[in-house]
């Protein structure tokens, strides 16, 4: 009884297995239906992106639109990913920073380089989602972040803006703490966007140069790096800066800010509309970064995901159409009206709030720099360590150097 | 009977042997399961599909650099355990994993159990605690965190931070900003989160410790402090086994509460293995780095789990 107890089971669990393999195998067909049905998963909300797919199909009746929604950035990097090794990705998808690597090492996506519409889109933006000559993401905006000031609380001791140059923004703090006004706030669970604009300076300065060096071996993040950090450290080392924001969320400071505790933070495009509704009587702008000694005014930022076209698709003519509506000067318009983003499209110039005038230029022109995408490998990996090191910096845990010499020690484990 | 040259007949047969004979229950060989042992096959089909294939893939897939793109992988043998073993932020979350789970464990038993004796007496308003104590457990342990990220808000106008200055005139405490009492915060959280449940869990199992014997000791002039010790405790050790398995086993996937409170920060001071495993692998799209994580993580928690089944049953077998 024992041992056919024994077969019994073992011939329930081969079935089990046997069914439920058989149940897994087989993909579904692709596509389906007839008519020209394009797939579009959107990196963009509904409410933002509803309204231009329904302007394009206006325009294209021979083309319908099914589009999905995943938000950014980590659940839409999964979503596309599972569909994308399914073998169901949809035909027009967005890349990104995070999955750009991937995607065209792995040729999952369609070259747009020879595409003539192509042409309204800045070198910049081509080059961020490009390798090697070829572009695989037309993106249409980016997005750049600055030093956002509260107008009454610099009043209280003679400023009108932030300062340019990175001494007087320390002077400035300075003062402001002697006046019993907290100076500056950031969110330091995040790579910080002093860094990022000191790093991107000292970038330029080498001709864009810094980081293949970097790649290829020719220098370290030793070398170029630990200066940035020492600068920025200041803030910290000086008491400047709130050491514990190490524990706060990006919520957390924008409150602080709303509430007027905080005379300055980082901040962008992304914040102008909520800080409007949280406090309406507040005076605001954003500025840019100040220049770190010896080197010019640099933007923390980025070009916003392009669209893409699955390499796997057999509408790519459609796509193509699809895309070409969406970086035409009336796709751009009705999406920035819709976003807010800050559009850089050669044929369309948005319309901004005021607060921004001082960063628009800039952003538009591409003077913006965030490690992660400039990086070439194990973007994501780097970034993690370096968040981590930078927090353990600014508490004085680790010198900038040390900082920086684990960047090497985790590029070259990667 | 009858009686032939060689000894006895056989019997002949009865319609009554027959009937018997032809209602033994055959043996059931190949030729099919009993119908109990169908209903095994809803289970077993959701064991092989969501834990023995999964199993397999991690480990096929930890050998390899699977990038979660495409199935068109290359060999890599053990080079990404290699990296796990060298990589200090993967031993910080192992650290700081088993620094939860531990602590997590000890710190809500020595909680729990006293709370459930006291659950277990009769009051005014008895009801209304054991829910208000049993609450934490019913909202997500991400919710909570987020929660709390305010509340224990490392700067001046932070919730405790607020209270603690206009109670007792103290600065800023960093909870969420220095290492140790980033730590600190997320292991009393998550106490704080599991304590009712397993107080509720205790409860149910000192219920069903006979009065008799609470009695009897009264009556032979045990105090409370000894009848807890000599009649409560051994009775609860079923329980206690169970319910520190099942902290130790939670504690050791944990996720969602020290990313929520923290994000893994300062530094790498409350990152964990999960979250090394999601982070560096998944969202890196480094999978095969991240399946050989998990296998090693499975394996870790398979033999503490296995260790920790093995001690309490000798525990238990000693005192009962």
């Amino acid at each position: 009884m024992k041992r056919n107890s024994r077969r019994s089971l073992t011939m329930i669990a081969a079935t089990a297995l046997a069914l439920t393999v058989a149940a897994c195998g087989g993909g579904g067909s692709a596509g389906g239906g007839g008519g020209e049905k394009l797939t579009f998963l959107s990196w963009s909300g509904e409410e933002i992106m509803a309204p231009v797919v329904a302007d394009f199909e206006a325009k294209h009746p021979d083309i319908d639109v099914e589009v999905s929604y995943a938000p950014p950035v980590a659940e839409y990097i999964q979503a596309l990913q599972t569909r994308v090794l399914s073998g169901t990705a949809p035909d027009v998808f967005v890349i990104a920073a995070e999955n750009k690597t991937n995607l065209i090492e792995g040729k999952h996506v369609v070259d747009l380089s020879g595409e003539p519409w192509m042409s309204a889109i800045p070198e910049f933006n081509k080059k961020t989602y490009g390798k090697d000559g070829a572009v695989y993401g037309a993106s249409t905006s980016t997005w750049g972040a600055g030093v956002a000031y509260n107008k009454e609380l610099l009043a209280k001791v003679g400023a009108k803006t932030v300062p340019a140059t990175w001494e007087e923004f320390l002077d400035l703090c300075r003062k402001l703490k002697a006046a019993g006004v907290k100076p500056y706030l950031e969110d330091l669970s995040q790579m910080p966007t002093i860094v990022s604009s000191f790093v991107g300076a000292h970038n330029a300065a080498q001709d864009f140069t810094m980081d293949q060096k970097i790649f290829s071996g020719t220098t370290s993040f030793e070398k170029e790096w630990t200066k940035p950090l020492t600068e920025f450290n200041k803030l910290y080392a000086e008491g400047l800066g709130d050491a514990n924001a190490v524990g706060l969320t990006s919520d957390q400071v924008f409150d602080e800010f709303a509430n007027g505790r905080v005379a300055m933070i980082t901040s962008g495009p992304w914040n102008v509309a909520p800080l409007k509704k949280a406090a309406p009587d507040m005076q605001f702008a954003i500025a840019p970064v100040p220049a770190a000694p010896g080197g010019e005014p640099f933007l923390a930022g980025a070009a916003s995901p392009g669209y893409a076209i699955n390499a796997k698709s057999d509408k790519v003519n459609q796509a193509k159409t699809f895309i070409e509506y969406l970086v035409s000067q009336e796709g751009v318009q009705k999406f920035q009206k819709l976003s807010n983003d800050i559009t850089v499209t050669k044929d369309y110039q948005p319309v901004l709030d005021p607060s921004l005038k001082s960063i628009v230029k800039d952003v538009r022109a591409g003077n913006v720099y965030l490690p992660m995408i400039a990086w070439t490998r194990s973007e994501d990996v780097l970034n993690v360590e370096a968040v981590a090191q930078i927090q353990q910096m600014v508490k004085g845990t680790v010198t900038p150097q040390e900082a920086a010499a684990a960047l090497d020690r985790k590029l070259a484990s990667s | 009977m009858a009686l032939t040259a060689t000894g006895t007949t056989p019997p002949a047969e009865t319609s009554t042997t027959r009937a018997v004979r032809t209602r033994r229950p055959r043996s059931s060989g190949w030729r099919g399961p009993s119908a109990s042992q169908l209903f095994l096959v809803p289970i077993v089909a959701v064991f092989v599909v969501l834990f023995l294939i999964p199993l397999a893939q991690s480990v096929y897939w930890s050998f390899t650099d699977f990038t979660g793109y495409s199935v068109d992988v290359n060999f890599v043998g053990l080079a990404n355990y290699g990296t796990i073993l060298r990589d200090p932020s993967m031993l910080a979350g192992l650290a700081f994993t088993l620094l939860f789970a531990v602590g997590t464990t000890l710190l809500v038993t020595v909680i729990a159990i006293p709370l459930a004796v006291l659950l277990n007496k009769h009051f005014a308003g008895r009801n209304f605690v054991r829910s208000a104590l049993f609450f934490p457990a019913i909202p997500s342990m991400a919710v909570l965190g987020l929660v709390w990220s305010y509340i224990l808000s490392p700067i001046a106008s932070g919730a405790l931070n607020t209270m603690l200055e206009n109670l007792l005139g103290l600065g800023p405490v960093p909870w969420l900003s220095e290492d140790s009492l980033a730590r600190m915060s997320v292991i009393l959280v998550g106490v704080w989160g599991a304590a009712g449940w397993h107080a509720v869990l205790y409860l149910a199992y000192l219920q069903s410790i006979p009065a008799d014997l609470h009695e009897v000791a009264t009556i032979d002039g045990a105090s409370a402090l000894q009848q807890f010790r000599h009649i409560t405790l051994p009775m609860l050790t079923p329980g206690i086994i169970v319910s520190q398995f099942l902290l130790m086993t939670g504690g050791l996937k944990v996720f969602d509460l020290p990313y929520t409170l923290t994000k893994g920060g300062p530094g790498f001071a409350t990152y964990t293995i999960t979250q090394s495993i999601i982070t560096s692998g998944v969202g890196q799209g480094r999978y095969g780095l991240a399946s050989a994580l998990a296998v090693l993580f499975t394996l870790a928690v398979a033999v503490l789990s296995i260790g920790q089944l093995i001690i309490s049953r000798r525990v238990e077998r000693n005192i009962l």
